[in-house]
């Protein structure tokens, strides 16, 4: 018997055998008690609700929507480019200052970045109350974290001997840094900096549900009545929102940057600096708390079944990485034709689309709450992601093996599967690589709605305000974060 | 007598365990015009890394105005400019921005904003842009779009406008048209400060005529510090 060799490929599918022991309890979990509800969902998106009261209700909770992503992405770019900068090894270089302050600078990052903005938020409202800042807050926090360490990467790429030859002109330091980071920092805002809006729009969507404001507060009102009617005009809404802010971001481009768009940048740059600033002393005075209150409380966390709740928030990790990672090649493999492409192209927009809690709460209609549940929640949405990306690698493939195997006479799915996809599944692994770092931070979203794992002890320690408890969670949480990140790291650092 | 402007003391310099320097002496005075001969690898653009302050030495000592470097202040450090082999310019800045950039150090803060921004005066670096021979059709272009040749010269560019006392030049004529190397050449040695003290790295021998000294670096080792006038065709011969 031939052994099975392990290569990108091969990697790309092993994933997949997650779904054997999902699949079992999946089964053993069906019911069809709320099947017509499941039914009523589906139905109602092609009939969703259209009146004056639907529409004024839509413009309202979208414009809060876009007041708090806009806002959020705004800060979050404008201090993620000054982090990047203070966490780059390029400053200190120029600044001549030990370079061990950029290494505490990245730790006290990647420690913000662990925890996802919906945990910030739930943490915050449980503190300070529910009101559109706090959500600005809670999306800031993280997303700050997120863009410095993209911004630092783009800077580090700096190539040594151009540092030199401006270094040696020994012109005013801040003058050598601004010539040496400007391009890198506006490539990536162009490339990335964008995009991040429209990550910030579905954090604003996700915080809605924990009651923030905005179109997810809505979406999640009208779940819970069970108007699903309402509930896709809130996603359609959304829709057109989502591919607006895309084709705003795809038009502008910063390859001939003008002087008055410079000037823009920049002044709005500065504004946001002082704004956000100014703010933020208003609100820790106008907001004080006491930190005895936090030290007050007690814990009643048995260590056996806190271990038990790590061992299930990192069991949900892997089990959702695998399916993201194995079932977008698996299904376009499988389906590979021109009607099945754009079906599964629409079905993952939708997977994409609709937040994450909202689908676990879709699918809880027909399945009990489970660990399988939670993952295939969570895989799902994340395939849905990683399926986009893999459309689109797919597009830009050069299609000459692909079809020189076909001409052979070999079947459609095999060339596929080796003309086309073998060839890119390194850089789609590396691209997976990189989401698992995310699916671990969304697992406390998941477990906070389907009490699985730690997003679960969460929920419970917040709602009876015992903060040493919380604490303990976030640690656990920031740790598995961390350690996920660092093997993550190492993967993609063998694959690029 | 002519004042010493660069020493090199009893240096050697060591790279991932390999041996590049070994135990240099040298003495730069001012005004002086040298070529500095030598096979690949031979060690003359550490040479010129040392000159520049850019690396330290493993051992020995680089003095400038007699005095170690890292005793130097910035008014000091920028006496001297660097045409590189690799030319290091920045490939995402138009020619003109990048001929600028040699002024950073005459210049404040917002000259530099400036200069990104596209909004400084770009009068200087187009004097001497039109002197390296380029035309002004390319002024704004970025350097990625630019010829090699044309990104040689708009490197030679940066460094003249520097307008600093001592000139360590990389083999500098490497991507230039025969036509244009003689040009080049005058105006890196002659035409812009007849006064300035200049070190050149070279592989073309029949540009030695209008150096002062030919100095020839054999396996990390001053091979030779001669006068032109008495470098002989057996002294070459034996250097490569």
């Amino acid at each position: 018997m031939n052994k099975l060799k392990l290569n990108y490929t091969s990697i790309s599918f092993l994933p997949i055998l997650v779904c054997i022991p999902l699949g079992y309890q999946l089964i053993t979990n069906l019911h069809f008690g709320g099947l017509n509800l499941f039914q009523e969902f589906l139905i109602s998106a092609l009939n969703p609700k259209i009146d004056n009261e639907i529409i004024i209700n839509v413009i309202n909770r979208l414009n809060e929507t876009i007041l708090i992503g806009f806002i959020s992405w705004l800060v979050s770019i404008v201090f993620g480019v000054i982090f990047g900068i203070l966490s780059s090894d390029i400053f200190y270089r120029i600044f001549n200052i030990p370079i061990f302050l950029s290494k505490l600078i990245k730790l006290f990052l990647t420690i913000i970045r662990s925890i996802h903005e919906v945990v910030w938020g739930v943490l915050l409202i449980q503190i300070y109350g529910i009101n559109l800042s706090i959500g600005i807050i809670a999306i800031c926090i993280p997303s700050i974290a997120v863009n410095s360490k993209v911004f630092a990467e783009q800077l580090e790429t700096i190539d040594y001997k151009k540092f030199e030859s401006i270094n040696q002109i020994h012109g005013p330091k801040l003058s050598s840094l601004l010539i040496l980071i400007w391009n890198p920092i506006i490539n990536t805002f162009e490339s990335f900096g964008l995009y991040r809006l429209e990550c910030s729009i579905r954090s604003t969507v996700m915080l809605g549900i924990f009651g923030i404001g905005g179109i997810g507060t809505s979406i999640f009102l009208s779940f819970q009545t069970l108007n699903f009617r309402e509930l896709w005009s809130y996603l359609w809404a959304l829709t057109i929102l989502i591919i607006i802010s895309r084709v705003i971001y795809k038009k502008i481009k910063f390859t001939n940057l003008n002087k008055w768009l410079s000037f823009f940048i920049i002044a709005v740059s500065l504004t946001t600096i002082l704004f956000t600033i100014s703010y933020s002393f208003y609100f820790l005075f106008n907001n004080f708390v006491d930190l005895n209150y936090f030290f007050k409380s007690s814990t009643d966390l048995v260590f056996f079944d806190f271990l038990k709740l790590i061992l299930d928030t990192i069991n949900l990790s892997l089990l959702s990485t695998g399916i993201a990672i194995s079932l977008p090649p698996l299904v376009i493999g499988i389906f590979n034709n021109s009607t099945s492409k754009i079906l599964i192209r629409f079905f993952a927009f939708f997977l994409r689309l609709i937040p994450t809690p909202i689908l676990l709460l879709i699918l809880l209609t027909f399945n009990n709450p489970s660990l399988s549940l939670a993952a295939l929640t969570l895989g799902l949405h994340n395939a849905g992601i990683t399926s986009k990306l893999l459309f689109a690698n797919l597009d830009n493939e050069d299609k000459r093996t692909y079809i020189a195997m076909k001409s052979l006479g070999i079947s459609k799915k095999t060339s596929w599967l080796f003309g086309l996809f073998s060839q890119q599944a390194k850089s789609y692994l590396s691209y997976c690589a990189y989401r698992s770092d995310i699916i671990i931070r969304e697992t406390a979203i998941i477990g906070l709605i389907g009490s699985v794992g730690l997003g679960w002890q969460l929920q419970e320690s917040l709602s009876s305000f015992a903060w040493q408890e919380v604490t303990i969670v976030l640690i656990a949480y920031s740790s598995i974060a961390i350690v996920g990140e660092l093997i993550n790291g190492k993967i993609k650092k063998r694959l690029t | 007598m002519k004042k010493t402007l660069l020493e090199l003391k009893n240096i050697s310099y060591k790279y991932e365990n390999n041996l590049i320097l070994n135990n240099v002496n040298l003495k730069i005075n001012s005004g002086e015009k040298i070529a500095l001969l030598g096979k690949s690898g031979s060690g003359k653009t550490t040479l010129i890394s040392l000159l520049n302050g850019t690396i330290k030495p493993t051992k020995g000592e680089v003095k400038l105005f007699n005095q170690s470097f890292e005793e130097l202040d910035l008014k000091q450090k920028r006496k001297i400019t660097t045409i590189w082999q690799d030319l290091r310019l920045i490939e995402d800045l138009s020619a003109e921005q990048n001929v600028n950039c040699g002024m950073l150090s005459e210049e404040n803060f917002f000259f530099a904003l400036k200069n990104l921004l596209n909004i400084s005066s770009f009068k200087k670096a187009h004097k001497y842009m039109k002197l390296c021979r380029l035309h002004h059709s390319i002024y704004a272009k970025k350097i990625r779009t630019l010829s090699g040749g044309q990104k040689q010269r708009v490197a030679i560019a940066r460094s003249l406008i520097q307008n600093s006392n001592i000139l360590l030049a990389d083999e500098p004529f490497n991507n230039l048209d025969p036509a244009l190397i003689s040009t080049i050449k005058n105006l890196i040695l002659e035409n812009v400060d007849k006064n300035k003290t200049t070190l050149i790295a070279l592989h073309k021998l029949d540009l030695l005529c209008d150096f002062d000294k030919v100095i020839g670096i054999r396996d990390g080792k001053i091979f030779f510090n001669l006068k032109k006038t008495d470098l002989k065709k057996f002294h070459l011969d034996k250097l490569y």
